[in-house]
């Protein structure tokens, strides 16, 4: 079985994948990071989205062995230093979560999201969560808490 | 001394917004559920399911599956029936037309000579890995013998209709009838004004994007059972295993973790959890299933689907004389009780809503279909009752051109005829329907709206107008909750319930009302559920958990103090009424004697303060709102856009207000998607059309999210110790009505007139390009 190599929220990781391998079962099952979430196994849903190289990307579609040498980040690798994310706080604040189950996938695709762009439009946030589905929210706290974390980012950028 | 800080404890308790419980874990990733835990062994299921939507099964092969490598099992419905395990039992008090008994086709954990619907779980593969699973159920080889089906209920009533149950003379399972046909008649006769709509309540998916994971361990040592599971009712599920493979109760221990969502879908077992429950013990090692999506949409209950012809009259002010409401509901092939309740009690139930309505004739059939299982979705019988009637009441309206907030005013049952019987002897402790409705008018600027039509005309829109004034029932029918406190010297409460998280944030609201009485801050009290081991009850449906569990939580800490006076009465040397308590301390009176409650259970004999408390509320709970929305429809596509909505809720005593706005608006987004977007497709030989994300439309974030939610919190419920009333359903009943009438409003207004009325769900841009252009679907029951 082919050995991946590939940096996991900061750390080297490898892992054992046959080539039919999707990334998220590696990051699941071998890893045990088990906040990136299957929902509809089939690319429609969004909840297993992780970063690859900084780019928000549904870890069901992607084989385990396209992850060679990239850098992963999973909702665990949010947090720095032990203190929440911006998204984290927000989310909490504004209440943009309840069952729990799409938020790390929501908190990743916005993760991408502030990462290119510190002052994003609700048009802008809108566009980056399009493909994540939540059936809870009716998604009016999620947006509200991606504006609240650029907000909180951009002051502690300031400061 | 307590090591506790003196605490404001205003900022925690009821009423006041406090950060969730839930929230730190799940944020984190840390969240527990049941597919996050993976014991060392456990082996994976995959089911084989039938690819036709009725059918004899001639032979089942799995001998080439069986030797794939990793393999452990495969498992058939007949080996199944060899050994004993049953069918699911159905108990339904309802009859046939001819008078006799329910009868539905036996629901085995995997069907066993005869499928009924497409996706019916036939065979089960146990294997190393999911993968390893998923390829040998491919090669397990099931031969059929194609029978004919029927997926919609109005044409299963044909008297050629395939039969779903051999040697029925029809398909239906069950019939009921309401009211006072003769009154009902009698009011037509003297009406001066009569409508009628023709209602398709489309069949939907209810997808929490959790889909149902199980995960089954047999313990040698034990002999016990021990199934983890998303679900909303442990005990149900608990019951229905052990019926299944003939078990004792202690026998069979159910945990459930974190829920990603249930809307009632969750509720009560399914055949699936029995046939791992069944490998668990025949293979002596745990083995986990997580469903597919696709798996979802095809054997997941779905909720809805009823047809229905309805009438209203009325005398020449408007006042309603009767209503008469035809209806068939799609049961699908195995009817439950569930199944048939909501169709024909839940929503009679509240038919006449919020109005003084005496006279109703219903005449309502559940019809079984070779389909997926109707069971309970957000609201259950009460978004398809509060939706005929919130047509008709429109419907009126625009017949007598008067205002449909005028209308529904004038039939509103008053606050002085408190507590009021509807016609379907239910009691409704209290309500202000008319405050709530000039509330709701207000908050949505209603008689501005001539200017802003103009505006959307201007731009080449058409703007529409609508509202939904209704109550629903709450309580699932389980009015009583057992909770134990336990206080330790370390400093927690343990507060045990057996009611449910899902997702809505009830751990946190229990620990509000907590909070109120033990005044202590909210990290010191511990919320456990989901553990048939510690407690037992009727689990989270039908908006029942705040004021049923929260009322329990509320009684069972006031009994804890008590119960702890008396211990710090015998600590104190005093007597108990000279003891007073507050913010985790009992004090004599007068003295600068004291002692924590927390010190005090390291006191007792056993190293804590243990209460079991069982209370009951005295009935249901009558959540009532007022809500208002507008569309703006493009003409040149037939798009709709929400472009307001504004809502007035009566939930009684508010608990957690975050959480109570959370529950309205996300409940009105599901609302929304019945309206405009959602419909679990058949087609006519039974095949599903809508089985995916891509086919099956959720809302989704582009949507609308600017609510205006009021909640008006001056009326408590007046039979529950906590004042409160349900929340979980209210916006889901509520926007489907408002929003369709809103529509229908527009397509009035673009010249369809009373035509617009024959539009049905869901307003699809096709649809409602057709209906600007005066092409309408058939009405679903004709004659």
């Amino acid at each position: 079985m082919p050995t991946v190599q590939f940096k996991i929220n900061g750390r080297a990781a490898q892992a054992q994948a046959e080539p039919q391998d999707l990334l998220v079962d590696v990051i699941r099952g071998q890893l045990a990071l088990t906040g990136t979430h299957v929902g509809c196994d089939t690319g429609q849903c969004g909840a297993c989205t992780v970063l690859v190289d900084g780019q928000a990307t549904r870890s069901c579609t992607l084989l385990a062995v396209q992850a060679q040498g990239c850098e992963v980040t999973t909702v665990e690798g949010l947090a720095h230093n032990g203190e929440p994310h911006a998204l984290q706080r927000a989310f909490t604040d504004c209440h943009g979560l309840q069952c729990g189950f799409c938020t790390p996938g929501m908190l990743m695709s916005a993760a991408a999201l502030l990462r290119e762009n510190a002052d994003p439009s609700e048009a802008d946030i809108v566009d980056a969560l399009e493909g994540n589905l939540c059936r809870c929210t009716g998604y009016v706290n999620i947006v509200a808490s991606v504006q609240e974390a650029a907000r909180l980012l951009r002051a502690k950028g300031a400061a | 001394m307590s090591a506790v800080p003196a605490v404001e404890v205003g900022r925690f308790g009821s009423g006041q917004q406090v950060k969730r419980v839930e929230d730190p874990a799940l944020l984190a990733g840390k969240g527990q559920f049941t597919d996050d835990v993976a014991p060392a062994r456990q082996l994976h299921v995959a089911f084989v399911r039938s690819p036709h939507a009725h059918a004899r099964i001639v032979s089942i092969d799995t001998a080439a599956a069986s030797k794939m490598p990793g393999v452990a099992a495969v498992f058939t419905g007949a080996q199944l029936a060899a050994a004993g395990v049953k069918p699911m039992p159905v108990v339904v008090p309802f009859k046939r037309p001819d008078g006799s008994d329910v009868v539905t086709a036996p629901r085995r954990a995997l069907a066993h000579e005869r499928v009924r619907f497409a996706g019916e779980a036939v065979a089960m593969v146990v294997a190393a890995s999911r993968d390893g699973a998923r390829a040998a159920a491919d090669a397990v080889w099931v031969e059929y013998d194609e029978l004919p089906a029927v997926t919609d209920a109005v044409a299963a009533l044909k008297p050629d209709a395939p039969r779903v149950v051999d040697g029925l003379p029809d398909n239906i399972a069950a019939v009921s009838q309401h009211g006072d046909a003769k009154a009902v008649d009698a009011a037509f006769e003297r009406a001066a004004v009569k409508v009628a709509v023709d209602i398709v309540n489309q069949r939907l998916a209810p997808s929490p994007i959790e889909p149902r994971t199980v995960l089954a361990d047999f313990d040698a040592k034990s002999q016990r059972l021990t199934i983890r599971l998303s679900s909303q009712m442990p005990t149900g599920v608990r019951t229905s295993v052990c019926d299944a493979l003939g078990l004792k109760p202690d026998a069979v221990r159910v945990v459930v973790g974190d829920v990603g969502g249930g809307f009632g879908m969750k509720t009560g077992a399914y055949p699936e959890d029995i046939a791992l429950a069944h490998a668990a013990r025949a293979l002596q090692r745990p083995v986990k299933w997580r469903a597919e999506r696709l798996e979802e949409f095809l054997s997941a209950v779905h909720g809805r689907d009823v047809v229905s012809h309805c009438e209203m009259a009325l005398d020449a002010n408007g006042k309603v004389l009767g209503v008469r409401v035809k209806a068939v509901g799609n049961t699908g092939a195995y009817a439950t009780g569930t199944g048939i309740l909501i169709p024909l009690v839940i929503g009679p139930w509240v038919t006449t809503s919020i109005y003084d309505i005496q006279a109703i004739d219903l005449r309502l059939q559940a019809v079984m279909t070779h389909t997926n299982t109707i069971g309970a979705y957000r609201g259950a019988g009460r978004p398809e009752a509060i939706y005929v009637i919130e047509r008709l009441m429109d419907a009126a309206a625009r017949e007598m051109r008067l205002d449909p907030a005028e209308l529904r005013r004038r039939n509103m049952i008053r606050p002085d005829q408190m507590p009021y019987t509807n016609p379907m002897a239910q009691v409704y402790d209290c309500g202000q329907f008319e405050k709530i409705l000039d509330q709701g008018l207000k908050l949505a600027d209603w008689h501005g709206f001539a200017a802003r039509r103009e505006a959307s005309r201007r731009a080449g829109k058409l703007r529409g107008r609508g509202i939904a004034t209704f109550l629903e029932w709450t309580s699932g029918m389980a009015f009583e909750e057992r909770v134990t406190v336990t206080v330790t010297p370390d400093g927690m409460i343990e507060v045990n319930s057996a009611v449910q998280g899902m997702g809505q944030g009830i751990a946190t609201s229990l620990a509000q009302l907590a909070v109120d009485v033990f005044q202590v801050p909210l990290d010191r009290i511990r919320v456990v559920m989901g553990d048939t081991d510690r407690n037992n009850g009727f689990g989270s449906a039908g908006s029942r958990s705040l004021f049923i569990g929260g009322s329990s939580v509320h009684v069972a800490s006031k009994r804890t103090i008590d119960e702890a006076r008396k211990l710090a009465a015998d600590a104190l040397e005093a007597p108990a009424a000279d003891i007073e308590y507050r913010s985790g301390r009992f004090s004599v009176s007068g003295t600068d004697l004291g002692i924590g409650l927390f010190e005090l259970a390291g006191k007792q004999h056993d190293g804590r303060i243990y209460v079991d408390s069982t209370n009951a509320v005295g009935g249901p709970s009558w959540p009532n709102a007022c809500h208002v929305c507008e569309v703006e429809i493009d003409p040149a596509t037939g798009s709709v856009q929400l472009v307001a909505y504004a809502s007035v809720n009566d939930i009684g005593r508010v608990v957690s207000p975050q959480i109570a706005r959370g529950q309205v608006e996300g409940g009105a987004v599901q609302g929304v998607g019945q309206a405009l977007l959602e419909h679990m497709a058949y087609d006519p030989a039974g095949q599903p059309l809508s089985a995916s994300f891509m086919d099956y439309a959720l809302p989704r974030v582009d949507g609308f999210r600017a609510f205006k939610t009021e909640f008006d919190t001056s009326i408590p419920c007046t039979t529950n110790a906590i004042g409160s009333k349900g929340v979980g359903e209210l916006g889901t009943i509520g926007a489907t009505p408002c929003v369709v009438n809103a529509v229908i409003d527009a397509l009035d207004h673009a010249g369809q007139g009373r035509n617009a009325e024959r539009v049905q769900m869901p307003l699809t841009p096709e649809r409602v390009w057709r209906a600007l252009h005066g092409d309408y679907d058939p009405p679903p029951l004709q004659g």
